[in-house]
């Protein structure tokens, strides 16, 4: 341990062993918390994925059976294929969204303030409340989407039924739950530019959109990385959503990794299965969270030497 | 110069108005729909202007007697959420904004990378742990779950808050004999009240909002509104819309006016959030 002294003038004549201690003192909550029901339980989640175990039945040692039967279910392999594609078009949608408003709100409305809050009321709005709106909206019978559909010739949108409808809902809906989140990122890094970049490249002659490919766009690249990461990290577990609305379903062609999990956890209570299928979501964020980690070791520890 | 303007203007607003019909028309038709008598909920094109009605709320009461406790259930698990991360989070941020070593240093990036963790992952190893503990259907565990996973978020924005205080400030306590503790509550949380803001919506949103934990941990007597929600949801099919949108207004205004209240405090989080660290 490096020696310990406050940021400012160390109080030298002061320092007791108890005083060396405060700062540990104060962190002890922060960090018990998380060892308690945050990391001893994942370490506990990722023993399970070695076990055969379930409710009045003693766990017994599988070794490496639990991942034999994960890997040789079909079943896991839709999910994680849903996985894939359900968060790559959810998280381009939503940066496209966010950006596409963020600019333009950029360019100041009357009562600004106000449209900006209407953009992101969705945030307000929880998964179940968010499948009730979408569920009354889309009624198959007597919804308006349907109605409207109807009145232009096309077919309804029955979700229900139809694989590729529930898939398309399920994505609606979180693309409008998450919106607002890369549109408050995205409109900061809009506001951040600087208007001299504007004025230069005008004088260049550069206009509309050319002024946005060449100068918003690479300026706010980096937030565009951050909202990025962040949502597919967040994208990867959704679970609330496509579990209210479809619980997987129809013919499994909602189901993603987290409804696996949960419905051989908590339906067939196959806790061995669902844990090495929680190792495998655990895995993947890591590995979408790594250039995060990297980052925040970059500037946290080693900068810090 | 104004021939071309006045289109393109045009254009603006056209984008605004989809935008904005985008992100508040589920909103506004639930909730206003759920102030229309029955036979005109479905009525096309939806009436902005009818008499209100609040017999689908009378209705709701009657039908889901649980529907009113859950409510309460929803606050206090909220607030107590939102207590507790405070209360783990403050001094924590105070040590990592005035103290340097690299235990310290170590420690702060374990729990900004815990951060990221799927909290559906916990959910198996704890459900029996709950149960042999007995605090299943408990707002507490409820209230330790939902702080768990935001106090880190909520130190590292409390952290930048406290950053902003002088440390003069604390000098000078300290040299009146001040304790660490005296000196974080008299001096620095009252000049760092906007960072408490900044650092609990967030907990605060989510706790209100959640769900799988809700659903897993609770049955009754701590059964929160999201949760029963979701059972009304899966009962009623088909006809009885009124009392649904009637629970899903209920449900969702305040925290609506909380997070229109707090705007610019989530900006700020986010901003400190996302970027550094």
């Amino acid at each position: 341990m490096a020696v310990l002294v406050p940021k400012s003038e160390p109080h030298a004549n002061r320092s007791s062993r108890l005083a060396r201690l405060v700062p540990y003192l104060l962190i002890a909550p922060v960090q018990l918390l998380l060892l308690v029901v945050l990391v001893a339980p994942s370490f506990g989640a990722a023993g399970l994925a070695f076990f055969r175990t379930s409710f009045g039945l003693d766990a017994t040692w599988v070794g490496l059976e639990n991942f034999r039967t994960v890997f040789a279910d079909y079943r896991f392999w839709n999910a994680l294929w849903n996985t894939v594609v359900f968060v790559n078009v959810v998280v381009y949608l939503e940066i496209f969204l966010g950006l596409a408003i963020a600019v333009l709100l950029a360019t100041q409305f009357r009562l600004q303030k106000l449209w900006i809050s209407v953009i992101i009321a969705p945030y307000a709005v929880s998964a179940v409340i968010a499948v009730l709106m979408w569920k009354f909206i889309l009624e198959p019978d007597t919804g308006f989407v349907n109605y409207l559909l109807g009145l232009v010739g096309i077919e309804p949108i029955l979700w229900t039924v139809i694989p590729l409808h529930a898939f398309a809902v399920v994505v609606l809906l979180e693309v409008w739950l998450n919106t607002p989140f890369t549109f408050l990122i995205l409109y900061a890094a809009v506001m951040g530019v600087s208007q001299e970049l504007y004025e230069a490249a005008r004088i260049d002659g550069a206009r509309g959109f050319q002024l946005f490919r060449f100068i918003t766009l690479p300026s706010v690249m980096p937030a565009v990385l951050v909202a990025l990461m962040f949502r597919y990290i967040f994208a990867f577990r959704t679970f609330e959503v496509v579990w209210i609305m479809t619980q997987g379903g129809p013919l499994g062609s909602t189901d993603l990794l987290s409804i696996y999990l949960f419905r051989n956890g908590f339906r067939y209570y196959d806790f061995g299965i669902a844990a090495t299928t929680a190792l495998v979501m655990v895995a993947v964020t890591a590995l979408l969270a790594s250039v995060y980690l990297w980052n925040l070791y970059r500037t946290m520890v080693r900068d810090a030497r | 110069m104004l021939g071309r303007r006045a289109p393109e203007n045009a254009v603006r607003w056209l984008l605004l108005a989809l935008a904005v019909f985008w992100s508040a028309a589920p909103i506004v038709l639930v909730v206003q729909s759920s102030f229309k008598a029955s036979n005109r909920i479905f009525e096309f094109p939806p009436s902005l202007w009818f008499t209100p009605t609040f017999e689908h709320y009378v209705t709701l009461f009657r039908q889901w007697p649980e529907f009113a406790p859950t409510l309460l259930n929803s606050a206090i698990v909220t607030l107590g959420a939102g207590a507790l991360t405070l209360l783990v989070s403050v001094p924590a941020a105070y040590a990592y904004s005035r103290y340097r070593s690299r235990l310290l240093t170590w420690s702060a990036f374990g729990m900004l990378a815990v951060r990221m963790f799927p909290p559906i992952v916990i959910t198996l190893p704890l459900y029996p742990v709950v149960r042999a503990l007995n605090l299943q259907d408990t707002h507490l565990v409820l209230i330790i779950l939902y702080a768990t996973f935001f106090v880190s978020l909520s130190t590292w924005v409390m952290k930048a808050f406290i950053d902003e205080v002088p440390l003069e400030l604390d000098e000078s306590a300290k040299l009146d004999g001040a304790s660490v503790l005296q000196l974080l509550f008299w001096i620095i949380l009252p000049l760092s009240r906007h960072g408490i803001v900044a650092s609990v919506v967030f907990v605060v949103v989510y706790a209100w909002k959640e769900f799988l934990f809700a659903f897993l941990f609770t049955t009754s007597a701590a059964r929160t509104a999201p949760a029963i929600i979701s059972e009304m949801l899966g009962s009623v099919t088909g006809v009885a819309w009124g009392p649904l949108l009637a629970a899903a207004t209920v449900q969702l205004v305040p925290l609506l006016v909380f997070v229109l209240l707090v705007q610019r405090f989530l900006v700020k989080g986010l901003t400190i959030g996302s970027t550094k660290g």
